[in-house]
């Protein structure tokens, strides 16, 4: 489920052929508003796709392109929508102000534990739980500090309630902003100096540490980037939502069902968190009817998925297309499927 | 204070066979199982309807513990296959998915059908003074059956040809596989034996307070910071990280209470796994 080492490097491609699949997904993600506009049921339904799209993503740079299994997604989130919510409502600083600080404290924190886990050259396991630690610490707090958070029963989110957050279909277009620009981030790095860095650490750690990479910094940036866009979109859901508890950003809620998504979607590929955040959300929603059994169908389907899909949908997609390009153009037009598989 | 740590190794002793099961698979088969605590819960619910169809509660007992064993077993023949055709960090996440997806099956499976069922095996009788402390008879039946287990492991691994011929696949599966050990064996006989011990953790947990059925998430989870505190793969770490876990909660629990402790165990968690990556009882770099 790594990163196919042959894959021709994005930086590499034109510039109108990097960014065509954000320009298609994000005329792809338009759309659906345009049927649903009218329940708010389903559109809260289409947001919370669209956040979890956002977790993915900003889960993919951490742990597809640097390795790094932080079990604290939804923590990360947390941080940020609680720290803008209470920055906000109960200290009165203006939203906007509050949602950036936000971002930096969420920013803070994950760069401070990607920062643990790199000087102590922790392994993907012990990165997780160290990671999964600080997130149930962070959710006992939450419960704790009744006094800030509400406790269980959560806080009732006024700042952005009188903006256009509050209304029903506005705040999905402005995610779907997050989204896009998330992506657009994600290619950025992936053509920079860094997306060389991730790819060859990725490859070989030893080998890229003699060449001159620095691995270790390249990390905690990773940290420090995936750890802001989680609390940045956590922070702008609380607003949207009107309303946060220990569940909106609880482990089992959040971390489990992004990592679920992204793996299915395609690990350190750009559009596999949102392939797999799409099809998520639309079992989830199909799965409701089946009240009972939703959790088992659930637990089924995943298992099916991951036996047949080992690599994520997206991956197996393109080297499907590239086995059918190269069987129909031959030896002679390689240059072009090469250009093709790459997402 | 006295209390409290004794408390605390109770407590711990649980941790630590909890943390067992989930550490002999993952040294063996590099397979984090996240379903350790449903299989569990499983095994107490499967305890539980024995009981309710009248039979003695010994005999219950071990029949959640072998079909425990038997579904460990089972995962092992199906569906932990193509998991061991893999190699490295992609081996640990599907092994790591595939079995999330089990926990799913098990949960769901479990409220669908038996939402209100709990297994509850209570030993009446006096609390016992030891050193001063009273005890309560469950726990110090527990503790001793967590010990006794504890203590056939460790003699499993070093007295018998069977047990070095698992450390040995442990250690290095294919030099294990040149000098004619069937590392396919070794791995359900492991299999069958953590499904044993996630039984076993159910019926010794029920002696002290009731396990329901949604507590799977919340052993997963305990067996995993066991687990990697004490050192994947290690008996003793895992007990010995257990019960330094256990002493922790119940004294921070008694000093200082509420959310705190929780903070307070996870801290410690954390922190002994950055201090020694490698696990309490392995060898300093």
């Amino acid at each position: 489920m790594t990163a196919t080492t042959a894959r021709r490097a994005p930086g590499r491609l034109s510039l109108f052929r990097a960014y065509l699949p954000i320009a298609v997904t994000a005329a792809v993600l338009a759309l659906p508003p345009l049927r649903y506009h009218e329940s708010r049921t389903l559109m809260g339904v289409l947001v919370t796709g669209l956040v979890f799209a956002c977790y993915a993503i900003a889960f993919n740079i951490i742990f597809g392109s640097t390795g790094q299994l932080f079990l604290c997604i939804g923590a990360l989130a947390g941080v940020g929508g609680f720290a803008s919510v209470i920055l906000s409502d109960e200290v009165g600083i203006p939203m906007l102000v509050s949602m950036v600080l936000a971002t930096a404290l969420a920013a803070l924190v994950g760069g401070l534990l990607s920062w643990i886990a790199v000087s102590r050259s922790l392994d993907v396991i012990f990165t997780g739980i160290v990671t999964l630690a600080f997130s149930l610490a962070f959710s006992s707090l939450l419960l704790g500090r009744r006094d800030l958070t509400g406790g269980e029963s959560g806080l009732r989110v006024q700042a952005g309630a009188d903006t256009f957050l509050g209304d029903r279909v506005p705040p999905y277009y402005a995610f779907l902003a997050v989204v896009v620009a998330y992506l657009v981030i994600y290619r950025v790095l992936q053509r920079s100096h860094i997306g060389w860095a991730f790819r060859a650490l990725r490859d070989d750690e030893m080998a890229a540490e003699l060449s001159g990479v620095d691995v270790r910094w390249y990390r905690v940036e990773a940290g420090v980037i995936g750890s802001a866009m989680l609390g940045f979109a956590g922070a702008l859901y609380a607003h949207s939502e009107g309303f946060i508890g220990p569940s909106t950003y609880a482990f089992g809620r959040v971390d489990i069902r992004v990592i679920v998504m992204l793996a299915f979607g395609g690990i350190g590929s750009l559009l596999g968190p949102v392939v797999g955040a799409a099809v998520f959300t639309w079992l989830d929603e199909w799965l409701v009817s089946f009240i009972e059994l939703r959790v088992l169908l659930y637990g089924a389907i995943i298992v099916v998925l991951f036996l047949g899909f080992r690599r994520g949908v997206v991956p197996t997609v393109h080297a499907a297309f590239r086995r059918l390009g190269s069987r129909r153009g031959g030896a002679g037009t390689s240059g072009s499927t090469t250009q093709a598989r790459a997402p | 204070m006295k209390a409290a740590i004794f408390d605390g190794i109770v407590l711990g002793l649980q941790y630590g066979l909890l943390g067992v099961g989930l550490t002999l698979v993952f040294g063996l088969a590099g397979v984090l199982n996240l379903a350790h605590g449903q299989l569990a819960v499983l095994a107490a619910i499967i305890a539980a309807l024995t009981i309710d169809a009248g039979s003695s509660a010994g005999v219950a007992a071990l029949v959640g513990i072998l079909c425990a064993a038997v579904i460990g077993l089972l995962l092992d023949r199906t569906l932990m296959q193509p998991v061991y055709r893999l190699r490295g960090e992609s081996r640990v996440l599907l092994g790591l998915l595939l079995m999330l997806g089990v926990a799913f099956v098990i949960d769901g499976f479990l409220e669908w059908r038996y939402p209100i069922e709990a297994l509850s095996l209570r030993i009446g009788g006096d609390p016992v003074p030891i050193l001063g402390v009273n005890m309560r008879v469950g726990s110090l039946w527990a503790s001793g059956i967590a010990l006794a287990a504890g203590a056939a492991l460790l003699f499993f691994f070093r007295g018998t040809t069977t047990g070095r011929a698992v450390r040995s696949v442990i250690q290095n599966e294919e030099g294990a596989q040149l000098c004619g050990i069937n590392p396919a064996f070794v791995r359900g006989l492991i299999f069958a034996l953590s499904g044993a011990l996630a039984g076993l953790v159910a019926i010794t947990r029920s002696m002290t307070s009731p396990v329901t059925v949604t507590e799977g998430i919340t052993l997963t989870t305990l067996a995993l910071i066991v687990a990697v505190v004490g050192g994947l793969g290690s008996v003793s770490g895992a007990f010995l990280a257990g019960i330094l876990l256990g002493i922790v909660d119940r004294v921070s629990s008694f000093y200082i209470g509420t959310y705190i402790t929780t903070i307070f165990l996870l801290a410690a968690a954390a922190i002994t796994i950055v201090v020694r990556p490698a696990g309490l009882l392995a060898p300093r770099r």
